[in-house]
């Protein structure tokens, strides 16, 4: 009786006790193995031009290519394509089209994968909020740049114009320094409607050099120029401006090529002259004028060299926000010190990269008063892209919500892929 | 009554036979029933460890392009979403593939190898690499499991001499299931020769189709024989990218010039004469050489980029090494052509492990373990295709190991 009760609970325990088939033990994730198959194949874009062309196209056939040779040789797979149709709050999905290397299925145990794919006719409108300032790009045809080797100002002022013109209400390019003479003088330089010269922001696309209007050049020459640097920052204060350095050392140099054009800067570069490190010292004096009404001479070397910096949290984010991608790491040889925010009463804002020992490679300066200084301390070449997310993150426009609209025909603008896999032979 | 107590005897000795025959069949069952719950957990925990490789850059997170010590391990592309892999991080990994290369000869200083074939090297100090027991360690399966990582390219792209003169050029490509047919080919072929004093270089580039097969033929107005040529091939079809390399030199009597990477975190890369690696006998001849950095562009073309002692002259005396810096974190690759006695050669090293699809192991050898799981994933490596391949056991439990080895 009692071998009866044991065999009898034996079979019973062996029939229920239900172990997984090894294939579902030792077998790859086929999930993620479908899902990673499906972004490889749509790196390019290829896989998304691909799902909203007719079936007939040849990029089906390449897709089946592509798919058969990525998969290993055991796997059967079915990529199917779905419509995804919207009426009023139900969504249906309707088979597009469908390609597969198995006629008779895919056995009796399968995974996918599903992939929301966006049609290329559709257009995302993303509108930025306006910054209230007027934007200046020194685009000065009479000027030389430093530290900008492979570009010219101009073309910088081009591109900066194309990064940074949505956000701005107006932007102004600055052609010449007579124009740049006119604006230090507080005056509009050109007929736009909203061209305001307060709180504007002052964009010097020259890297380590500054431009200098001829008359500038004959008031404020003392010192090789830092005097004028003094000048500036006054201005930056006054006008309530915001003064961005887009590469290495701030005013180290001032170009003017017809006034200046007996001087060259040390390096051969006529047309400019070599202020040295007084001239950032004298643009801070002047931001900070409360404290340092008087113009005076400090030829003290501020700036370090911190080495590789690396992007900060904020900029992390806001990078993806405004989809300006500068690399994350950086070289930097000419940060600003922490200390001139006690010594010129300014605050170091939205800075781009983390601070090293004290050193702020990328930030703006806010005066506690009025006026701020954007410095980018990072060695050359310049990468505007740095310069453009140091202002935004600084401002923080809004991007508001993006609005879909088709711009051809009545084809869909959303389609789902589904890629189901299994292994030949499956339990 | 003995006839009773031997009846209670024999019942009493049948019923322990049979409790203990059953107690062995519910431990024969139990005991299957564990082993598979250990090997299931094994394949999830290997699922697991490649997801957490693959879905995290690790901290700091650009350890790929500098020599900071690693507090979490990762190999995902820093700001890139998804399974997309650094080709630089993959680089500071300690090859298990090739073997440690000694320079100097005698100097203790060894270097991590992964080999690309033929006329191909990247080098990297090993005091600069990340072995398998520190990414073991950070990744928290130290002493627990144990794992291989293959990250190897999904579209393999072979190059061959179909013909001598003029040279012809075989290509074939396919995937591990199939062959690419109709991929997009885009070539540039590296020929050395000597106008003044260093070795320059020719580039012939072109597009081609793969056939139904995923074969092409290349031809080139060169002599296959006497000619010393690099070609770079990409293969390109819905999406997927492939590239392929391969050369050709006339002399063959060692390895020429052979770039290391001293100072990975600088770029900074020692071009060497191979008699500090291998000693290949007198007379040990002197070269003259031509340096050349690609850098790859965002539309994949290949464009030099201007580097320091570019050309020069090594002899194994007082000129063993010339030294040059790459620019950190742009893939590209070095090509160096070198002239000695009327022959030339080149060789080739990669800057990022993506520009010419060089396939990685790390990780420990699963030999000697009973069971093992294994897992993939198609990922992306400097727009590459490859497949990253996880082969992961047990080292603690029941049943994990088998004396002796398979």
């Amino acid at each position: 009786m009692v071998i009866l009760i044991l065999a009898v609970a034996f079979i019973a325990a062996t029939l229920y006790a239900v172990l997984p088939s090894p294939r579902q033990i030792s077998s790859p994730s086929l999930r993620q193995v479908a899902l990673t198959t499906l972004q490889v194949l749509d790196t390019e874009k290829a896989l998304t031009e691909t799902v909203f062309k007719e079936t007939t196209d040849q990029a089906w056939i390449d897709l089946q290519i592509a798919l058969s040779a990525t998969l290993p040789p055991n796997i059967i797979y079915n990529l199917t394509a779905y419509d995804l149709v919207q009426i009023g709050n139900i969504v249906t999905y309707s088979k597009f089209h469908t390609i597969t290397n198995s006629k008779g299925g895919t056995g009796t145990y399968s995974e996918a994968a599903s992939y929301l794919v966006t049609s290329t006719n559709v257009t995302f409108t993303i509108a930025p909020q306006k910054i209230s300032g007027t934007l200046y790009i020194l685009n000065c045809s009479d000027a030389n740049g430093w530290w900008i080797t492979g570009y010219t100002s101009q073309s910088l002022a081009a591109d900066l114009r194309n990064l940074l013109s949505p956000y701005f209400n107006t932007t102004v390019m600055v052609q010449n320094t007579a124009q740049l003479g006119s604006l230090l003088n507080g005056n509009k330089i050109s007929s736009l409607p909203h061209e305001n010269v307060a709180k504007a922001v002052i964009l010097n696309t020259f890297g380590e050099a500054v431009p200098i209007p001829s008359s500038y050049a004959d008031m404020y020459y003392q010192d090789s120029y830092a005097r004028y640097c003094y000048e500036l920052g006054k201005r930056t204060n006054q006008y309530n401006w915001t003064w961005v350095s887009i590469v290495g050392y701030p005013f180290y140099y001032v170009s003017n090529i017809v006034k200046l054009s007996a001087s060259q800067n040390s390096w051969g570069i006529y047309g400019m002259v070599d202020v040295g490190p007084a001239g950032l010292n004298s643009f801070l004096r002047g931001l900070d004028v409360e404290n340092y009404p008087s113009y005076s001479y400090n030829g003290a070397w501020i700036t370090g060299s911190p080495g590789v910096v690396y992007f900060s949290a904020g900029a992390s984010y806001y990078s993806n926000y405004y989809g300006i991608y500068p690399s994350p790491y950086q070289t930097a040889t000419r940060t600003l010190p922490s200390w001139i925010q006690g010594t010129y009463h300014t605050t170091a804002m939205a800075s781009v990269f983390n601070p090293v020992s004290g050193w702020y490679a990328a930030a703006t300066f806010k005066h506690t008063g009025t006026g701020a200084l954007t410095a980018i301390g990072l060695t050359r070449i310049p990468d505007i892209r740095v310069t453009a997310l140091a202002l935004l993150m600084y401002y923080r426009p809004t991007l508001y919500k993006s609005k879909l609209t088709l711009t051809s025909g009545e084809r869909p603008t959303q389609r789902l892929v589904v890629l189901q896999l299994s292994q030949q032979g499956g339990s | 009554m003995p006839g009773a107590t031997i009846d209670h005897l024999v019942a009493t000795t049948v019923f322990i036979v049979a409790i203990l025959a059953f107690i062995s069949l519910f431990t024969q069952t139990l005991q299957t029933a564990i082993l598979y719950q250990q090997n299931r957990h094994v394949a999830l925990k290997a699922s697991d460890l490649l997801d957490n490789i693959l879905l995290s850059p690790g901290y700091p997170y650009n350890w790929g392009v500098t020599n900071a010590t690693l507090s979490c391990f990762g190999l995902q592309q820093p700001g890139a979403a998804g399974y997309v892999v650094s080709s630089f991080a993959l680089m500071r990994l300690t090859s298990l593939s090739g073997k440690p290369v000694e320079y100097p000869r005698g100097s203790g200083k060894w270097y991590n190898n992964i080999s690309l074939g033929p006329g191909g090297f990247l080098f990297i100090p090993m005091s600069e690499s990340i072995d398998y027991e520190t990414a073991a360690r950070l990744l928290g399966v130290n002493g627990t499991y144990g794992f291989q990582l293959d990250i190897t390219p999904i579209v393999k792209v072979s190059i061959s001499e179909h013909q001598a003169n003029p040279l012809i050029l075989k290509v074939e490509v396919s995937g591990p299931g199939f062959p690419l047919s109709g991929a997009a080919l885009s070539y540039y072929l590296y020929r050395a020769y000597k106008t003044g004093q260093y070795p320059s270089i020719e580039l012939f580039s072109g597009t081609a189709q793969a056939d139904s097969a995923g074969v092409a033929y290349l031809n080139f107005p060169l002599d296959g024989v006497t000619e010393t040529y690099t070609i770079v091939l990409y293969a390109r079809l819905s999406g997927l990218l492939g590239v392929g390399h391969y050369s050709h030199r006339t002399f063959t009597r060692g390895a020429g010039v052979m770039p290391f990477v001293v100072d990975y975190e600088h770029g900074k890369v020692y071009l060497a004469h191979s008699w500090d690696v291998h000693d290949q006998g007198t007379p040990v001849p002197d070269y003259k050489f031509n340096s050349t950095f690609y850098i790859l562009t965002e539309e994949f073309e290949f464009q030099p980029w201007p580097i320091a002692n570019s050309t020069g002259m090594l002899n194994y005396g007082s000129k063993n090494y010339e030294v040059t810096t790459l620019p950190v974190a742009h893939p590209g690759f070095l090509l160096t052509t070198y002239w000695v006695g009327g022959e030339y050669g080149m060789s080739v090293m990669p800057w990022g492990i993506g520009t010419l699809s060089v396939s990685v192991m790390f990780g420990d050898n699963p030999a000697g373990n009973v069971w093992t799981a294994t897992d993939l994933r198609q990922v992306s490596v400097d727009m590459m295709a490859y497949q990253a391949r996880i082969i992961c056991w047990s080292l603690k439990g029941y049943q994990v190991w088998k004396p002796g080895g398979w």
